[in-house]
């Protein structure tokens, strides 16, 4: 059934309305952090807004000036980028050893790692804080790092999909001589390429955003990563709104860029994370 | 080159169900056996195994007189292709083909000389820098082929190697196969549900039903003299038809009881069945091809009335599906006969084009010299 | 050695990803088990003693655990429904293929990809206080005037519902996402089998969409129930539990036992409780989800 002209207008009209309350918060920032600390606020409650005006990069400067921001990107950075890197190799070869090698206690051991998915993070937070605080791991980066790599979820993506991977691919490689680490690397890794985008996008999301963990275990300015240096720089006296929204920019951007060019395995992943679950 | 034996060989999966019960065969240096069968008999399990990617319950596999059962695929230089050919879908064919060498680290310029080989032998050339997904069914599988030779493995293994093609290609492809494994003559297990293609392939064909060998032979004795009526009614197209009768001698001389009918057997048939004698008095199985049938001739005297039930018109031939007074054994272990589930017909085979419909009746006559007999358990009586 | 035993290279393989676990996630979760039941803080010189259920039974003797619970729970009841019913209502827009659909949907999944402690800081601008605020100013605009310039993030009565406003416009992409996957994955031929049967759109969506939409929109429920209780960015960075607790969460109480009070064993037992919880919703999800469980 063809939807008449009524209707497609009217979809449209709800369309743009939900869009402004989408656009709105971000424009702001964008726009805010390009302009004069006093005007940000001054200006949010009318449409001037959202004009692009008078607009110069001197709160971009300002945050640079007044925190060390390019310390917390490297931590947030270097944290992330170890969790994803080795989450993947970690989470990938123990996915194969459960969805194709054959060995004993497999299948329990599997459903083991399947029942820790229901653990979040909130649940463990506390004992994970006690151990690091009694042996003095607080403000590093290892206790920001090493918990997270093992990750039951990101074991059960690969699975599904290494399950779906046929059979005869590994025994052809077999019979054609390949070991099988041989197999994996050569065989297995480069025709999983999509959940390999999955898990690393979900992965970087949230170790790039996370802020419970790093808020408990840092202590300095030293391994401290975006989130918590975002919080801290907001409470930081004098209040100035370009500086915090400038900061704000230059946080969320490498992400937003992630997110542009690789829009479609953003959104299969996250999708892909729902369909299994 | 390599002989391949199975001595004793069983398989069977942990629930119980036994794929391969006590299977002795042997493949000789450089043959091209087929083992050909319905699908589910085990015959691929049997060719799993022979490659190492199956455990053998018990018995022994022997490769060149060397035990296999414990060596794993990939010290067991075998060449397989599997049914959807398994090619590796990130590489190129030129990947592909070099994936084997390079797994035996062989240098850089051997690879590229046997690559270049294998693609001319197999008019790939033009092709080496296409992923398989850009390539059709006919030369996906003409890959998986170079793949396998390139090895230059002791033995090949297929498994139904050309069944996700279209009919013309198989045939096509079929030939190209046999000649290439003359050529190479390198020792060749090749699995099959189609009895077509294993009786224009096989050197030999070994025939297996419910994990069990049935028969090996040629493809003309298996055809002529088939072991028992399962593999009657599996190999040839349509099967052999199987009728119950019943054997009698009436003064001396031994004729076959069908239906309301007599035939008295001639003195060749005999002679060439002398396993009969011993059989007088008992119910057996008569097996007729469809193309042994003919239309009785006006002054027949041996003629038995039919009933067309239905016809299959192909032009070069006519196969009836008739209703006769005789009773049609069912063979239950052939696809064809399960998918009919009631009484079977008698099929008969006519060379060229008949306008026959569906009710006609007709009247038809046995090649009484192109019989086979099978006692009351299936088994040929020689 | 059997044929196609692989245990050697499988131990291989998993024991890195099973040690992690094991460190990080199994015996973390069996320590606050059983610190749930002493009476251990942080850098106390004192011998630590097992008090039985002790903790359990002040916790909910404890104001402000009870509140933290029940803040959860309205969260939980408010934001569920109106996130889940604003996400289809998204999906069910941009499923029909407009052009510029892919604009739009694209606009609506980018606060996901914003880490929360940055989204809270741009609503706290947002909810700014005097008619200066964005959210002041436009509620005087939507409401001819009448609207009184209000202290959002200060208010008992509205500072709830702030936050969950803001985690609403964070989250929905990422629900909208998923019930759009699975609104595709409706085959095209149950609506024209309901237009020949004279089904009109209303009736297709009650009877078609809806039911086929069942797994995906339970288990969209339950993420976003579970994340209800994991509800703490938001609080910590704009309220701090306030005002007059207005704010404050399970996780939230939780970490400032831990951290703020050094009452691990307190805390503890919240996370206990948190436990309990999650796994009492993912249990309600699994008794509804149909399990005909194709494989994807």
């Amino acid at each position: 059934m063809r939807p008449g002209a009524g209707s497609i207008l009217l979809r449209y009209l709800l369309l743009a309305g939900l869009a402004i309350f989408f656009i709105a918060p971000l424009l702001m920032m964008f726009l805010g952090s390009l302009k004069a600390d006093h005007r940000v606020l001054l200006e949010s409650g009318s449409l001037t807004a959202f004009l692009p005006h008078e607009l110069s990069l001197q709160n971009y400067s300002d945050v640079f000036r007044r925190t060390d921001f390019l310390r917390f990107f490297f931590n947030s950075l270097f944290i992330t980028g170890c969790v994803v890197i080795c989450g993947l190799v970690v989470n990938a070869l123990a996915a194969y050893a459960f969805a194709r090698l054959q060995w004993r206690g497999r299948d329990l051991i599997f459903n083991l790692v399947l029942a820790l998915m229901i653990l979040p993070f909130e649940a463990i937070a506390v004992p994970l804080f006690y151990g690091a605080s009694i042996l003095g791991l607080r403000d590093t980066y290892a206790v920001q790092i090493l918990p997270f790599i093992a990750n039951a979820f990101a074991i059960y993506l690969f699975y599904s999909f290494f399950i779906g991977i046929p059979k005869e691919l590994e025994e052809a490689a077999r019979i054609d001589g390949a070991s099988t680490l041989r197999i994996f690397f050569s065989i297995i890794a480069p025709n999983a390429k999509p959940v390999f985008a999955s898990v690393a996008i979900l992965t970087f999301l949230t170790w790039w955003g996370s802020y419970l963990w790093p808020t408990m275990v840092t202590i300095g300015p030293t391994v401290r990563p975006l989130p918590v240096a975002i919080a801290s720089f907001y409470t930081l006296p004098p209040l100035q709104w370009g500086d915090i929204l400038a900061f704000g920019v230059m946080m969320v951007s490498p992400v937003l860029l992630l997110f542009v060019i690789f829009q479609r395995w953003f959104v299969a992943g996250v999708a892909s994370s729902a369909m299994k679950g | 080159m390599a002989t391949i034996e199975f001595d004793n060989v069983c398989k069977s999966f942990g629930d119980g169900i036994n794929a391969i019960h006590e299977l002795n065969l042997k493949v000789d240096d450089g043959e091209l056996m087929v083992l050909v069968g319905p699908s589910g008999c085990g015959k691929s399990t049997l060719l799993r195994m022979t490659a190492g990617l199956e455990e053998v319950s018990s018995g022994e596999i022997r490769i060149d007189d060397r035990v296999v059962n414990h060596t794993p695929p990939q010290q067991r230089n075998v060449a397989m292709v599997f049914q959807n050919y398994a090619l590796y879908p990130h590489m190129t064919v030129r990947g592909n083909l070099e994936f084997p060498l390079r797994m035996q680290k062989q240098p850089a310029n051997r690879i590229e000389a046997s690559v270049k080989r294998i693609a001319e032998m197999l008019d790939l050339s033009p092709l080496l820098d296409r992923k398989p997904k850009a390539l059709s069914g006919g030369q996906r599988q003409r890959v998986a082929m170079g793949r396998a030779i390139i090895r230059e493995a002791d033995i090949f293994l297929m498994d139904e190697p050309l069944s996700n093609l279209d009919a013309r290609l198989r045939v096509e492809i079929r030939g190209e196969i046999a000649q290439l494994q003359r050529e190479l003559a390198i020792t060749t297990l090749y699995v099959t549900h189609d009895q077509a293609e294993a009786m224009t392939l096989g050197q030999r064909v070994a025939i297996i039903d419910q994990g069990l060998l049935q028969q090996v032979g040629s493809p003309q004795e298996i055809y002529e003299r088939p072991n028992n009526s399962f593999v009657a009614g599996f190999i040839g197209s349509p099967g052999m038809n199987l009728i119950q009768a019943s054997l009698s001698s009436e003064r001396g001389e031994i004729g076959l009881r069908l239906g309301s009918k007599r035939l008295p057997l001639p003195q060749p048939v005999l002679a060439s069945y002398p396993g009969l004698a011993s059989h007088r008095e008992e119910r057996l199985l008569v097996g007729i091809r469809p193309h042994a049938i003919h239309l009785a001739h006006a002054d027949s005297t041996q003629h038995l009335a039919a009933r067309v039930c239905a016809v299959e018109a192909m032009g070069h031939e006519t196969i009836l599906h008739l209703d006769t007074e005789l009773i049609m054994h069912a063979n239950p272990k052939t696809a064809a006969d399960k998918a009919r589930e009631n009484q079977p017909h008698l099929l008969v085979q006519l060379n060229g084009h008949h306008n026959f419909r569906v009710g006609d009746q007709l009247r038809i006559e046995l090649g009484i010299g192109k019989l086979c007999f099978f006692d009351a358990d299936g088994r040929a009586i020689g | 050695m059997r044929l196609n035993d692989q245990t050697t290279s499988a131990l291989l393989l998993v024991t890195p990803a099973l040690l992690g676990l094991l460190l990080f996630i199994l015996l973390p979760f069996a320590t606050a088990l059983v610190l749930a039941f002493t009476d251990l803080r942080l850098g106390s010189p004192l011998a630590v003693n097992f008090v039985g259920t002790d903790q359990f039974l002040s916790l909910f003797n404890d104001p402000d655990f009870i509140r933290a619970l029940l803040n959860n729970l309205l969260f939980a009841a408010v934001v569920v429904p109106l996130q889940t019913i604003l996400a289809l209502a998204l999906a069910l827009l941009l499923n029909r293929g407009l052009p510029g659909t892919v604009a739009f949907r694209t606009l609506f999944f980018m606060p996901v990809v914003f880490p929360m402690s940055l989204v809270a800081v741009i609503w706290s601008l947002i909810y700014a206080p005097g008619e200066n605020g964005m959210m002041n100013a436009f509620l005087q605009w939507a409401s001819f005037g009448l609207w009184e310039a209000k202290d959002f993030l200060r208010d008992p009565l509205l500072a709830m519902p702030a936050i969950m406003l803001l985690s609403i416009w964070q989250g929905v992409g990422f629900q909208m996402v998923i019930l759009l996957a699975g609104l595709q994955g409706i085959p095209q031929t149950l609506y024209e089998a309901a237009a020949l049967d004279g089904a009109g759109r209303w009736r297709q969506l009650l009877h078609i969409t809806l039911p086929q939409l069942r797994n995906p929109l339970i288990f969209v429920m339950l993420v976003t129930t579970i994340l209800a209780f994991r509800l703490f960015d938001q609080v910590q960075i704009m309220t701090r539990g306030g005002p007059e607790n207005a704010t404050t969460t399970v996780v939230y109480e939780t970490v400032q036992a831990a951290f703020a009070r050094q009452q691990v064993a307190l805390a503890s037992a919240m996370t206990v409780v948190f436990f309990l919880l999650v796994l009492s919703i993912t249990w309600l999800q699994r008794r509804f989800t149909h399990h005909e469980r194709e494989v994807a």
